[in-house]
């Protein structure tokens, strides 16, 4: 029974509450959105994790502190896909992520994985939650590849987009430039089981076959095993001039290490899994001395463009950066300039509108202008190769200094 | 390189590995003999032996490769950091025993085991924390000395793991056979009951085979670090469960069961990744232990319970 005082009461609750909440649309002017962010910030990969992530957060500082996006502020929220068991990422914990992430309603576009073997957990959970991400370096093609759409994302439309691009042009430009530069004629492959290190050492592989380059073998290694050096004797024996590795540092380094003893006249190369401070500092010299490495990924490091940037981020962080962390940047800057543009438009800000801005993007970015294809993959495709050259005034661990630019691998 | 060759390095290949894994085993085993325990702690155990014996070295100035000693300063340098890491390394086990294991000594069932598992879990997590993922860079001061034997070359640093290894397993050896707490064990080992009636204190004979135990296992640590000259926080898994395997297939509870099966198993490794492929080592390793299980159920050189000295 409603007495008059209980509905004067009401009224008056009614009056405040719409008060409140006129007041709350009155300041949404200063609405703020989620940027996920997944990288592999436990294990062997934690370093260039870290330095992905700063990328990211440069950014969005950047251009919340200038307003980029008027009324519009944007907030990282950060995942860790590397558990301590994997000891570096963990597929399963990736999978785990999408999930957190697309539960999240304000999380309208993320950045990430690092990793392709995280991206392949990653990418049909976001399809179905249809959240874009972009990676600034997992390079496996099939995550993109229309072929496998079905499986990567079952929704239709792409949501992986990258800011480098993939191993069916990194494996096979240093494939080339095994054979055309280097002048190899023979060659033994490894992988390191992953999903990554196997597909980047299968495009290399079919390319130096078709260059000419003579196979003399293929094998996997368990990159939590400490001892290579039955294979590598086995390389030994066979003689081959050159030795290519796909995966990254857990295996590598004890591969670079034991390789120094056993096969030291060896030319040995590998992607950008073998492109860190890591080589530098838990391989060292003379160990890591000669090793070629490819990044997807123009080099920027030394060009004037990037000069501010670095540092910009050697006085925020008081750490050097590297190419991927400025592809993660540059993830980062493509994101902003999408929400941007569909805030403009006056549409809702929504997962959905933002996924198609960066389909249509065209953003000038540190590494030149980034647009997508219509798989998600990076209109530019360029390979840069260096090797490692110590350089006696560099820190240890400065990858910028103590990894020398070698060029631009040719593409075929 | 001739086949020859190739068969020659492969084998000082696994007889490098084999050390070490022995070494391990000796681990599982010795408490196994005694408790009929499996104490999986000691996967890091190893694990953490090979960071003290890092912290050791570098307490000496040594970093990475750079620095090279030779003669007396090199045996100095090495005795020292033997000493430290066995000594450490056979502390943190006691007091695994001591702190985790003790007071489940009475219960029937898994829990033991259970509680290794987590203890082993603590440490691996511990030294993730302090010391971060990366792998470190293992200090080395042995001069790269080279023994060509035909096409096979032979390492300095791999003759005296042979040679360390050789002298820690005889010495545990004279130990167990000869010593009167190696007796007690013995006895224990055979009929805890009965050796308890006899006098024989049971909780100092646990302490001595986790002490030992633990001690051989920091020392396979720091020959790991020389061996490969890197270190970190995850090597314990995979050598842990060589090891383990190792000493299953020599027969648990078996001290030379152990020392066979460790060279077995790196013998295995090594002719497996010569001459299938290095991707299938652990089917081959896993395929030989169940083959040998089938037919010898109690590992190559163990007699079946009750009667298992």
């Amino acid at each position: 029974m409603l007495t008059r005082r209980g509905a004067a009461q009401l009224i008056a609750t009614a009056a405040v509450a719409a008060a409140w909440v006129g007041s709350k649309t009155a300041r949404a002017a200063d609405a703020t959105y989620k940027v996920g962010l997944d990288a592999s910030l436990t294990g062997a990969d934690a370093e260039s994790a870290i330095r992905v992530r700063n990328g990211v957060t440069m950014a969005l500082d950047e251009a919340n502190a200038a307003n980029a996006i008027p009324g519009i502020k944007l907030e990282l929220v950060p995942f860790d896909d590397g558990t301590a068991t994997a000891g570096q990422y963990d597929p399963a914990q990736a999978a785990t992520n999408a999930r957190k992430m697309v539960s999240d309603k304000d999380i309208v576009a993320a950045v990430g994985p690092q990793m392709s073997g995280a991206g392949k957990a990653m990418a049909p959970i976001l399809s179905e939650g249809g959240l874009a991400i972009i990676t600034p370096s997992s390079t496996n093609p099939d995550i993109t590849n229309p072929k496998f759409a079905e499986q990567f994302r079952p929704a239709g439309k792409p949501i992986y987009f990258r800011t480098v691009t993939t191993d069916a042009y990194q494996g096979p430009n240093m494939a080339n430039f095994f054979a055309d530069t280097l002048k190899v004629k023979s060659v033994y492959v490894l992988d390191d089981s992953g999903a990554y290190g196997v597909g980047i050492a299968d495009t290399f592989q079919a390319q130096a076959e078709k260059k000419g380059i003579k196979i003399l073998g293929r094998d996997r290694l368990d990159p939590k095993a400490s001892d290579y050096s039955a294979i590598l004797t086995k390389i030994k024996s066979l003689g081959p001039q050159a030795l290519y590795y796909g995966g990254v540092g857990q295996a590598g380094v004890k591969l670079a290490k034991q390789a120094y003893d056993i096969i030291p006249d060896v030319i040995k190369g590998g992607g950008d899994g073998m492109y860190g401070p890591a080589m530098l500092t838990a391989v060292g010299f003379p160990a890591a001395a000669g090793w070629y490495a490819s990044i997807a990924a123009p080099h920027l490091m030394g060009d004037t463009k990037a000069q501010t940037f670095v540092d910009n981020y050697v006085k925020k962080f008081n750490a050097p950066p590297d190419d991927y962390t400025i592809t993660a940047y540059d993830a980062t800057l493509v994101i902003i300039d999408s929400v941007k543009r569909v805030a403009a438009s006056g549409k809702p800000v929504t997962r959905e509108a933002v996924r198609d801005a960066i389909q249509t993007a065209k953003v000038d970015t540190i590494q030149g202008p980034v647009s997508f294809d219509a798989n998600g993959d990076l209109a530019d495709r360029t390979v840069s190769v260096f090797q490692i050259k110590k350089d006696p005034s560099a820190r240890e661990d400065d990858v910028s200094r103590n990894y020398q630019y070698i060029g631009v691998a040719p593409q075929s | 390189m001739t086949n020859f060759d190739l068969l020659l390095q492969q084998t000082i290949n696994g007889l490098s590995l084999g050390a070490m894994y022995a070494l391990l085993a000796l681990g599982f085993t010795l408490v196994y003999g005694i408790l009929e325990l499996i104490n999986f702690s000691h996967f890091n155990v190893f694990m953490v032996g090979s960071f003290v014996a890092m912290a050791t070295l570098q307490a000496f100035g040594l970093n990475g490769q750079q620095v090279i000693l030779t003669g007396l300063p090199l045996a100095g340098v090495l005795l020292v950091a033997f000493a430290v890491t066995m000594t450490v390394s056979g502390a943190l086990g006691v007091l695994i025993e001591r702190l985790s294991l003790r007071p489940l000594r009475n219960v029937k069932g898994p829990a033991a085991m259970i509680t290794t598992i987590g203890v082993s879990y603590i440490l691996f997590n511990i030294v993730l924390l302090y010391e971060g993922a990366d792998a470190k860079n293992f200090p080395n001061p042995m001069p790269a000395v080279r023994f060509h034997l035909g096409g096979a070359v032979l390492d300095l640093r791999v003759v005296l793991i042979w040679i360390v290894a050789s002298l820690l397993m005889a010495g545990l050896w004279l130990f167990v056979q000869k010593s009167r707490i190696g007796k007690a064990m013995r006895a224990t080992a055979q009929d805890p009951e009965a050796a308890r009636m006899m006098g024989v204190e049971v909780d100092r004979v646990i302490i001595t085979a986790f002490f030992l135990g633990s001690a051989l296992a920091g020392a396979g640590g720091l020959i790991f670090g020389l061996y490969y000259n890197f270190t970190s926080f995850i090597i314990g898994f995979t050598a842990g469960l060589r090891a383990f395997t190792a000493a299953v297939l020599g027969g648990i509870g078996n001290v030379p069961g152990a020392m066979v099966g460790g060279l077995i198993i790196g013998m295995i490794e090594a002719m497996g990744g010569q001459f299938i492929a290095t991707a299938w080592t652990d089917v081959i390793i896993f395929s030989i232990l169940v083959l040998v299980l089938v037919f010898k159920p109690a590992g190559l050189f163990g007699r079946l319970a009750p009667n298992k000295s």
